[in-house]
Formats: structure tokens, C-alpha cells, sequence
């Protein structure tokens, strides 16, 4: 369909109520991530190109944009965290860094002519539907609506990061960095340093910074289960195979696929298999780190796989250097010169880095968002988030998300489901426009049956085994991961039933 | 005594002090006496590592507590005693009773106690750490702490313990909170598991470093000039409040550490033979069959920062 025709047929639509200097669009997209640009790659391969992706930065590649502090890695292969239409027979390591995905997004955007498409310094702050007319219009700061006869969220789950609120935090005089937005300007040699926080980011900043800084010191709330990440730098002749005979790279993709796939069994349910991944995970705990003490500091006290499993060889290592501490006692208040732990010592730091995660909206949305007669999802999302089949949710018509509710996964590759979602988006949406439809909604039922099955089976899992983390809701709702392998995702994702679904 | 545990850990999250928070060169440390000073270095010293021992029972109980809440406010106990340890040494540094930045050497039968607690108390259940700890508590706050302000004029030492005596009633406030919860349920389940968990060799070697323990710092207490009557009217003090409720009452272990209570009051009890023999031949142990001292140990100081 062009872009003429859409907006002659969208124009005769308007009746005034959505002010935009701008013919509607096919399709707005949120966000210039993967997710965003995947999106974008696959409607314009079916023949869609009436698109517009807003991104609220200058440059594209969101949370590996973002992320960009020492160490900054993806903790699954490379072959298998990127897209399998376009993969990369050149990356330089098992596990790539954040440099180099971001290149290979840069890449993307190139290769794919997707720059002409993306509207930088956008952001949206309201998404709001008009069914008169069936489109979608985006509210932008300080800039003109933006419409679309569909929108698509991919603005990703991780893409908001703040300091967590400590008590004291504004009293601090030394610098302040959170991971995800990592000031490259700080030197942090012969400085002493404090790490708040030991998740994902923290395993692998630790590492980097304790090379770095005068003192580090890790202040640890919750030890996770951590499994030895098997990184490589890849020769030269697998790059050279990879390039002349892509199959090759499809088939250690695949054989990739499988192996986390299996992993899904000790991960997401409660098996002998969760038994084994913890004792080697302990095996590894002990192999590493000699002293008794420091080994119940990092032993967890819930099922693996409740958590993020971390991915790290160094970071063990890296908390026994004679430079670095481990603090377990619970943080009290930060003071102007540092940090006061419950058992009265004030550890006094020249910088702190926030190592403390992102603020994942589990039971809100990033910004209001408006449906059928003025529903609001932020409202019917109070108790806990809930879509259908993580992409649409009833009452809020030809809008689409990728990494909607319930589409984490745990053990496998995240683009691994989002391309499924993303080839189910890109369904809907054809559908749209080929049969012009004013609305394309999901069905409340169908949505709600999903939600009784998806929630039942999550009774069931590791997640929801009575750890806190960030999956869960403060009432242990948990609106973040898919219970079930990746096959499964794909499998239901692959079927589009348009009885599930209102056409008008 | 029934509270609601999470305005309890709110209130603990609300009530955090540090040792930054004294004046410890403030004046009145020339007001311990000459003939004061030894018996004080001694009390001081075996005070810093009950709180010590304490903390390490609360780490072990953190571990069993069966809710999130709890074992909050369990992680927050291990600190806060970890903290009047630091406060007690920070104190014995002010008087001048600390050599260079060595901490103070336990005697046999706390290095005894703490070989165990590292090696073993993990593996206790929460009913016995759960009864265990408050008897000590009481222990602390009625009779040690109490002996201490009556004795010692230095203000810096009155104002620690004031923010140390507050912690502890939200210790024991919780602590026989605990007790009570652990007495529902059907009787003869509770005594039938207490009787299984006293047959565990690893809680027979606890007692085994427990009871001369409590008998040494006893003696230690009296030298001191304590009168006796008062540890045990603190003791006395643990029944009144557990057995206050009949869920207290029924439950096991505080019936097993009350009734032991009486007998380590009554002087005259055959009870005393064995233990006090008991904490003689510990003096003759084997040191080097003692372990080395764990790392949590070392994580004790005197300083306000770090």
C-alpha cells in the first residue's frame, strides 16, 4: 500500500480531533532499539513502508546506546543475539561487546536504508486512539502529534534508568554514575570506588573497574546464582567459513538455540535439571573463591533461575583482588562522604556507581496511553500488566508491542522472541492495511483465556517460587517472563487467529 | 507479645545510627577509675564478643526465617549487633584498653562457640537459635548493660548504650514475637521435633560450648563485682515474658531453655558440678586443634569509617 493512498484514505477519515500537520502514517514505532528497527526491517520486507519510528535520543540502538559502561556485554552468544535474517559472520568474540552489537545496529540501520525513517529527539508522551478514524496519534514533547493507522510500543523494557531510592542519596558530594548512563569522562584511577548493586550490569563493571580504581568496594543487597560464561575471541577461519557459506552460521546458530533451549528445563521448572545447574554453580562458587565466610556472602538462598542467572568467569575473581571489598550489610543512608551500612561504619568514596538495574514498568505504561472510548491502560494495568499473547490487548485497537507482558525469557535469547513477535506484528498489520480496517482488536476473552493459562502456568515456575525480583509485581504478579521454551513462544506466535479478533 | 513485623522492619529501616554519630573524644573518659579499669577491660571485652556471637546467630537465623519480612529484619539484626560490637570496641579504644588495632582475644570458651556457630549454626533449625537468642538478649540488656551504666560515669559510654538499648528492645520485641509463633501447633508434632532435633550431634556439640560458657562469663561477671541476682532475676525475666502467652508456653524450646534457666540460677543444683568442671577442662584444650578464626570475625573495628 503507498503512502498516497493511505493518506488520501486516512484523510477522508479526519474529522478534526487529531491535530497533525502530517498525512497519518502506516505505522509509528516507539523506539530505534532492536526491537524498533526489527520491526520496521520486516514491515518494509512485506511491502510496507509508510513508516515512522520516533526515538526519543540522537542515534539509534537503545539499551546497548545506553549501556555503554566497561565491560558492557551481551550474556548470550552473539550468534544467537542478533537477528537470523541478518546475521553477522564477523563478530569478534563468543560474547560480544556493547560496541560491537551497537555496530551491528549501525549496520542494520544502514544496510536496511532505515535512517530516512527515524524522527531523533522525539519523545513520545501520550499515545491515544481515535476510533472515528482509526488511528493512532502520538503525543510529542514539545513537537507536533504524530498518526499512524498502527503503532507499535518498542520502546523495550530496560530503557528507563534512575538512582533507586536510598535514603540519603541527595546528600552525597562525591559523583554519581549509573551504568546506564556511564560517564566516560570520570577517571577512575587511584580514586576509591563503590559499587551499589551486583546483578547483570555489576558482574561485569566489577571487573573492569577494580583493574581501575584505588579501592572498590561492592555493596551487595542479594548474591545471585552465578555460571561461568564461556567467551572466545573467534579466529579467523570461522569468520571466513561464516561469510562464504552462511549456512554454516545458521547451523551453530541453530545447535546454539537448542543448547539454551535445554537449559530451559533446570531454569524455568523445577527439575533434577535445577538441582544439577546449582550444584554447579556452587562448584563453581567454591572452585573460585577460597574463604568460607565470602562463599555464604555469595551463596543465594532461592532456586536458580527465580532470578537472572549471571554469566561471568571474572567476577569472582574480581571480588578477591586485595583492592576490593564486599559489603553485605544492609545500606543504612548515603552520607556527603559516602555510604553508612547498618553495622555503623561509614564507607567514605570519592564516586559511586549505580549498578541497580532499570525501572521495568510491571503494572503502569511509559507514558499514558489511550484506548477505545478513553480506556486507559495504565489503569486496567494497576494490578499487573496483561496482553494477548504479549502483543495486543483488548480495547486498545491496532496497536501492537513487542516485549509485552509475560514474553521474558530466561534461558534463551531475547531476540530469539522478539522476532516472533515481531513476524506476528508485521501479520497484524498487513492485515490492516490490505483489509483497510479501520480496527484490528483482540477479543477481551480470548485475552483473558490466555492470561488463565499463561498465569497457571507460571504458578509452576522457578520465578514464582517466592524470591523477590524484578519479574514480579510488589504482589508477586508476575507480568514479565513466558513459562515456557522458546519453541513454544515461536509455535504460538506463528498462529494468527483472526477469530481471536474484532475487524471492523 | 504480638506485633506486625513490617512496621517493625520499617521502623529498624527508620532507626539506623552509625558510629560517626558519637563524639568519641568528647570528655569523660578520664572518669574510669584505676581500679575500675582492668575489671572494665575484661567485662568490655567478653560483652563485645557476646554481641558478636549474637550477630552471627542472627546471620544463621536470616537463613531459616520463613518470611521475607523476618528474614529483613533478621539481616538487619546481624548488623545492628554487629555494630554494638564495633560501639563496645570503639568504647574500649576511648578508655584506652585496646592494644594498637589487635580485637581484643576471646577466651576459650567463646572461641569455642564461635568455632561451632560458623561450622554448625546454618544448619539449626529457627526453633533453636529463635529461643536461644532472646535468653541471651535478656541476658544482655537486663543484667550486663544495666550493671554498666550503674558502674561507669563516662557520658560518651551512657549515650552508646542509650542507642544500643533501643536497638535491643526491637530485638527482643521481635525475638519473643518469634517464640510465641513457634508454639502453635499441634503439641506433640513441636515436642516430637524438639526431641529429634536434640538427638542432632551438631546441636549436642553447640551445648557442649554453650552451657560453660554462660557458667565462665558468670563467674567472670561476679569478679566484676555483678551481683549474681541480678543476671539471674534477667533470666527470670526470659520465662515471665516467653511463658506470658500460652502459645510460649507450648513451645518446647523455650520450655527447654527456661527450665535450664533455672537451673543455672540455683547455685546449689548438682547441675553446676559437671559444667563447672566442664569449664575447666576447657581451658585445658588444645589450641591447635582449634580452627582458624573465621573471617567474619575480622570484619569487627573500632573506627567510624572505612
Amino acid at each position: 500500500m503507498s503512502r498516497n493512498t493511505v493518506a488520501k484514505k486516512a484523510a477522508s477519515r479526519r474529522g478534526g480531533a487529531v491535530k497533525s500537520n502530517a498525512a497519518p502514517a502506516d505505522v509509528l514505532i516507539v523506539g530505534a532499539g532492536f526491537a524498533g528497527l526489527g520491526t520496521a526491517i520486516r514491515l518494509l520486507a512485506a511491502g510496507v513502508d509508510n513508516i515512522v519510528i520516533l526515538e526519543r535520543g540522537d542515534e539509534v540502538g537503545g539499551t546497548w546506546r545506553d549501556n555503554s559502561y566497561p565491560g558492557a556485554a551481551c550474556d548470550i552468544p552473539s550468534n544467537l543475539y542478533s537477528f537470523s535474517f541478518a546475521q553477522n559472520p564477523q563478530w569478534s568474540r563468543g560474547y560480544s561487546g556493547s560496541g560491537e552489537i551497537l555496530g551491528y545496529i549501525h549496520h542494520l540501520v544502514d544496510h536496511y536504508g532505515l535512517r530516512r525513517l527515524i524522527r531523533f529527539g522525539h519523545t513520545v508522551t501520550s499515545l491515544a486512539f481515535d476510533a472515528g478514524q482509526g488511528l493512532w496519534s502520538a503525543g510529542i514533547a514539545g513537537g507536533k502529534l504524530v498518526t499512524a493507522r498502527a503503532a507499535v510500543m518498542a520502546q523495550g523494557p530496560l530503557s528507563n534508568a534512575s538512582f533507586p531510592d536510598l535514603a540519603g542519596i541527595g546528600r552525597f558530594k562525591g559523583h554519581k554514575i549509573h551504568s546506564a548512563r556511564w560517564d566516560h569522562g570520570y577517571d577512575f584511577s587511584g580514586k576509591r570506588v563503590a559499587v551499589i548493586g551486583t546483578g547483570a550490569s555489576a558482574v561485569q563493571i566489577i571487573p573492569e573497574l577494580v583493574k581501575q580504581a584505588a579501592h572498590l568496594k561492592v555493596f551487595q543487597r542479594t548474591p545471585a546464582w552465578v555460571l561461568p560464561r564461556m567467551d572466545y575471541a573467534a579466529p579467523d577461519w570461522s569468520k571466513a567459513v561464516f561469510s562464504r557459506v552462511p549456512a554454516t552460521q545458521s547451523l551453530v546458530r541453530g545447535a546454539m538455540f537448542w543448547a539454551h533451549e535445554s537449559m530451559a528445563l533446570g531454569m524455568i521448572w523445577n527439575t533434577p535439571m535445577t538441582a544439577l545447574l546449582q550444584r554447579i554453580s556452587s562448584g563453581f562458587l567454591r572452585r573460585q573463591v577460597k574463604d568460607a565466610w565470602m562463599r555464604r556472602q555469595l551463596t543465594p538462598d532461592f532456586r536458580i533461575g527465580c532470578k537472572r542467572v549471571l554469566m561471568s568467569s571474572d567476577y569472582y575473581r574480581a571480588l578477591q583482588q586485595d583492592n576490593c571489598e564486599l559489603i553485605t550489610w544492609p545500606i543504612a543512608t548515603l552520607s556527603e562522604q559516602g555510604i553508612r551500612t547498618a553495622e555503623g561504619l561509614e564507607h567514605q568514596v570519592d564516586c559511586i556507581v549505580f549498578a541497580t538495574g532499570f525501572d521495568v514498568s510491571r503494572s503502569g505504561t511509559p507514558f499514558p496511553i489511550a484506548g477505545l472510548d478513553g480506556r486507559k491502560l495504565n489503569q486496567e494495568w494497576a494490578r499487573g500488566a496483561q496482553a494477548y499473547k504479549s502483543v495486543n490487548i483488548a480495547g486498545y485497537p491496532n496497536l501492537f508491542m513487542t516485549f509485552g507482558p509475560n514474553s521474558g525469557p530466561g534461558h534463551n535469547s531475547a531476540l530469539v522472541y522478539m522476532e516472533s513477535q515481531i513476524d506476528y506484528i508485521v501479520r497484524g498489520i498487513r492485515t490492516i492495511l490490505q483489509q483497510d480496517l479501520k480496527m484490528l482488536d483482540v477479543r477481551a476473552e480470548a485475552q483473558l483465556g490466555y492470561n488463565k493459562g499463561i498465569q497457571k502456568r507460571l504458578s509452576r515456575t522457578n520465578w514464582n517460587s517466592g524470591c523477590k525480583s524484578w519479574y514480579l509485581t510488589e504482589d508477586g504478579f508476575n507480568a514479565t517472563m513466558y513459562p515456557g521454551f522458546a519453541t513454544q513462544f515461536r509455535r504460538q506466535m506463528k498462529s494468527f487467529s483472526s477469530g481471536d479478533y474484532l475487524a471492523l | 507479645m504480638n506485633i506486625d513485623l513490617d512496621k517493625m522492619l520499617a521502623k529498624v529501616r527508620s532507626s539506623q545510627w552509625a558510629l560517626a554519630d558519637i563524639d568519641w573524644d568528647a570528655p569523660g573518659a578520664e572518669l574510669i577509675t584505676p581500679e575500675q579499669w582492668p575489671k572494665l577491660k575484661a567485662f568490655m571485652s567478653d560483652l563485645m564478643w557476646i554481641e558478636h556471637v549474637g550477630a552471627r546467630g542472627f546471620a544463621a537465623m536470616a537463613k531459616k526465617a520463613p518470611n521475607e519480612t523476618l528474614k529483613q529484619l533478621y539481616i538487619y539484626f546481624h548488623a545492628e549487633e554487629q555494630r554494638h560490637a564495633n560501639t563496645e570496641m570503639a568504647l574500649m579504644r576511648r578508655w584506652g584498653m585496646l592494644d594498637g588495632e589487635e580485637i581484643p582475644e576471646p577466651n576459650i570458651n567463646l572461641r569455642l562457640v564461635i568455632q561451632w556457630l560458623d561450622q554448625y549454626s546454618d544448619d539449626m533449625p529457627l526453633e533453636v537459635l529463635g529461643s536461644v537468642i532472646p535468653m541471651l538478649e535478656i541476658a544482655l540488656d537486663g543484667a550486663l548493660c544495666k550493671f554498666l551504666l550503674d558502674t561507669v560515669n563516662d557520658p560518651v559510654c551512657h549515650q552508646a548504650f542509650a542507642r544500643i538499648n533501643d536497638d535491643e528492645s526491637r530485638h527482643l520485641g521481635v525475638g519473643f514475637h518469634v517464640l510465641e509463633m513457634q508454639g502453635h501447633g499441634k503439641l506433640y508434632r513441636m515436642a516430637l521435633k524438639a526431641l529429634a532435633t536434640t538427638l542432632n550431634p551438631k546441636l549436642m556439640l553447640g551445648i557442649l560450648a554453650y552451657l560453660p560458657l554462660l557458667n565462665r562469663m558468670r563467674d567472670n561477671i561476679v569478679t566484676m563485682g555483678l551481683k549474681e541476682e541480678s543476671l539471674y532475676s534477667a533470666m527470670q525475666k526470659y520465662e515471665r515474658i516467653g511463658g506470658r502467652t500460652a502459645a510460649g508456653r507450648r513451645n518446647p524450646w523455650f520450655q527447654i531453655i527456661s527450665r535450664h534457666g533455672r537451673l543455672v540460677v540455683n547455685r546449689k543444683h548438682f547441675y553446676h558440678r559437671p559444667v563447672d568442671a566442664l569449664v575447666r577442662l576447657t581451658d585445658h584444650y588444645p589450641r591447635r586443634l582449634l580452627r582458624p578464626v573465621p573471617t567474619w570475625v575480622k570484619q569487627l573495628t573500632y573506627k567510624t569509617t572505612a
